[in-house]
């Protein structure tokens, strides 16, 4: 690393740690910025003097979980991870952890890097940066105001990909055509999960190399399962591995799991350590995190787009939820548009089940409930809908509402 | 009489929420009693089961999925459709359909897209450097006269009686109001056969130049309002529903008003 971009690391890691200790920014995306418009090949550098490399997460759905659970594993074995923070998933926020990481002569002193990336950026990311694995989850419809159409991600994602080491999800058919003869994938299981019926919100139900509709054998949710095209020679890729027990619930934790294990084994970790590794991990923030206030508990869960609603629903119907609170919120960070409420399938919740709802878009979602034939209380107030609560609260919100439950219930946005 | 539903290419066009269209049509159908089907229509479904609805419903697309639907309704659907819309068979076209029903698409490279010819109007695609219109808009209504009958003849009917403040105000003041949410990066310019839906009070419509949102024809609706459209604005749903069943009974639409008056 030369002096310049060491330079530029010290001064943005100083000015980021004035403005922190001031109080001003948390310094997730900014000091990367400023080392980026300094230094428009900072990103290269940096990445180069990771000793292990990079592994590179994206999807629109579980990144943050992923990139915990592979950082959990290679923490276990003994390494030191660079990691970037919850939502800065662009190239600053990848920048802006190797600011955080480096000691004060502007040194990076971790071994391996684990990035969530935006869909869009991994493009822009890739430029800089040659990562040793790229892991792709699954795609789904998301704000489409913002990222745009699925089919425009996969035709962008194709283009950089080339012959680099994949881990890719067997059964999403978008991301497993993405595969070349090095990749590695991961699929589920587990026939006895197959859905009865399929789900509103699917994206890919065509083959994305002829064009054709795909036969499945089972769909575990979305578009997501056993698939083949019946007109060419397209199918779900055989995975290598399928079965891991997953410590958090959900199936889309079950294949949060299978990639981060997939990418481990990939890189030679036995199977003993990535167990004692997961055996105990705890979830990312809104992932299920459990929160005591007062007597009650509140569960929160971060669900933004049809599918993770979905896939949320479900699961705390099968924890047995008795109260529901869906916070919809239409910033920046949300989306502003707000129109995939309906795409949900509401319908699944049964009528004994209490439901609050809350939000920006309070009405709009209040709306969603009546033409699902359901009773919700509608509560504009956010702590009012938060504190009427006794036994344990199953809360579905999108980005910008769980910070600002985070506020309401433990004082600050972020822990 | 029941309902009947054509609910075009539900696989491959819908996006956006569109679902939410078709819901608030059922159930706005179910809650009054009259019996309702929602019928999907897609590629291997048979031109019959389509020309024996009496509503028809077609939302959004990606681009990929346009382009398997746009083959089949140029050549199958879209002449069975055009016929049911000239014999006054009500008809709500969103976003991508709203395109596909006009003379063409013309993209920002190649060659024009033909479109089913149904409504007089062409849709351009100005380049790629310009800006997709984008964002939460709100219109008033100019076409159709969204009531067929007076709110005043409703006043000796009960269930207008126990919420006369709510309904009144939403039924005759703020009725013209709608709002829904735009996405497009195409153009659509009006030809002289069709009278545009509303004028734009927040937000682009048609093509951010005119002023104007949506086309009407006959008894068909084309609109880029999505967010879906009929939720926010129920009286668009009761008005395509009367076409079919004759004067209908008021709803509590007290949350459908809130959720239309916080997005203007």
């Amino acid at each position: 690393m030369g002096w310049i971009d060491r330079l530029v690391v010290i001064l943005t890691k100083f000015v980021s740690w004035v403005s922190t200790s001031l109080g001003i920014g948390a310094g997730e995306t900014w000091p990367g910025e400023i080392a980026i418009t300094l230094r428009p090949n900072i990103a290269r550098t940096l990445a180069q003097n990771l000793p292990d490399g990079v592994i590179l997460i994206a999807g629109t759905n579980g990144k943050t979980t992923t990139a915990l659970m592979v950082k959990t594993i290679l923490e276990h074995i003994g390494k030191s991870v660079v990691h970037n923070a919850t939502g800065a998933n662009l190239l600053n926020g990848v920048v802006s952890s190797f600011i955080k990481n480096a000691d004060w002569l502007g040194r990076i002193t971790a071994d391996v890097g684990i990035f969530e990336i935006d869909e869009n950026s991994l493009p822009i990311v890739l430029r800089y940066i040659s990562p040793k694995r790229i892991v792709l989850l699954n795609l789904f419809r998301d704000q489409l105001d913002r990222y745009g159409e699925v089919d425009v991600i996969v035709e962008k994602w194709q283009k950089v990909l080339g012959d680099k080491n994949l881990v890719l999800n067997a059964d999403d058919p978008a991301i497993a055509s993405l595969g070349n003869k090095q990749t590695i994938y991961f699929g589920l299981k587990d026939p006895r999960k197959y859905l009865k019926e399929k789900e509103h919100a699917s994206d890919s139900i065509f083959c994305p190399k002829c064009g054709n509709r795909l036969s499945y054998e089972g769909v575990y949710y979305s578009h997501i399962g056993v698939w083949r095209c019946d007109s060419c020679d397209n199918q779900r890729p055989k995975p290598y591995v399928s079965s891991w027990p997953s410590s958090l619930p959900g199936l889309y934790n079950q294949y949060n799991t299978l990639a981060a294990v997939a990418v481990a084994k990939s890189l030679e970790i036995p199977d003993k350590d990535i167990k004692n590794a997961l055996k105990d991990f705890s979830p990312a923030f809104g992932r299920q995190e459990e929160v005591n206030v007062g007597s009650t508990t509140i569960k929160l869960f971060l669900s933004k787009n049809p599918a993770g609603f979905n896939a949320s629903l479900r699961t705390v119907l099968e924890m047995g939820a008795k109260e529901l609170l869906f916070v919809l919120n239409d910033r920046i960070p949300d989306g502003r548009d707000v129109s995939w409420i309906w795409d949900v399938d509401f319908e699944m919740i049964p009528n004994d089940i209490s439901v609050t709802v809350s939000g920006d878009r309070v009405y709009d979602i209040a709306l969603r409930m009546k033409y699902a034939d359901l009773k919700a209380r509608v509560e504009p107030d956010l702590s009012k809908a938060l504190a009427h609560t006794r036994g344990t609260l199953f809360v579905l919100a999108t980005y910008s509402a769980m910070l600002e439950i985070r506020k309401h219930i433990v004082g600050h946005k972020i822990l | 009489m029941t309902v009947k539903i054509a609910w075009l290419y539900p696989d491959l066009m819908s996006t956006y929420g569109d679902r939410g269209n078709v819901i608030v049509l059922q159930k706005r159908c179910e809650w009054r009693g009259i019996p309702v089907e929602v019928v999907p229509i897609t590629l291997e479904t048979l031109d019959f089961r389509l020309s024996d609805c009496n509503m028809i419903f077609m939302g959004g697309a990606q681009d990929r999925q346009q382009k398997l639907a746009g083959e089949d309704f140029l050549k199958r659907k879209g002449p069975v459709v055009k016929k049911m819309v000239e014999r006054g068979v009500p008809a709500l076209f969103v976003c991508a359909a709203y395109q596909f029903v006009g003379h063409y698409y013309k993209p920002y490279q190649g060659e024009k897209i033909p479109g089913a010819g149904i409504f007089d109007l062409y849709t351009v695609h100005p380049g790629d450097q310009e800006k997709r219109l984008i964002g939460n808009v709100a219109a008033e209504l100019i076409n159709p006269p969204v009531s067929s009958r007076d709110p005043e003849s409703f006043k000796d009917e009960a269930i207008y009686n126990n919420q006369s403040d709510r309904l009144s105000r939403f039924a005759r003041n703020d009725k013209r109001i709608i709002v829904g949410f735009e996405n497009h990066g195409g153009r659509t310019y009006l030809g002289s056969k069709m009278k545009p839906f509303a004028k734009v009070l927040k937000g682009y419509g048609n093509n951010g130049e005119d002023g104007f949102e949506g086309a009407v024809y006959n008894n068909a609706i084309g609109s880029y309002f999505h967010g879906p459209l009929l939720p926010k604005n129920p009286f668009i749903a009761d008005w395509l529903l009367e076409k079919v069943v004759g004067p209908l009974k008021p709803l509590d639409d007290s949350l459908e008003q809130k959720a239309n008056e916080a997005v203007r």
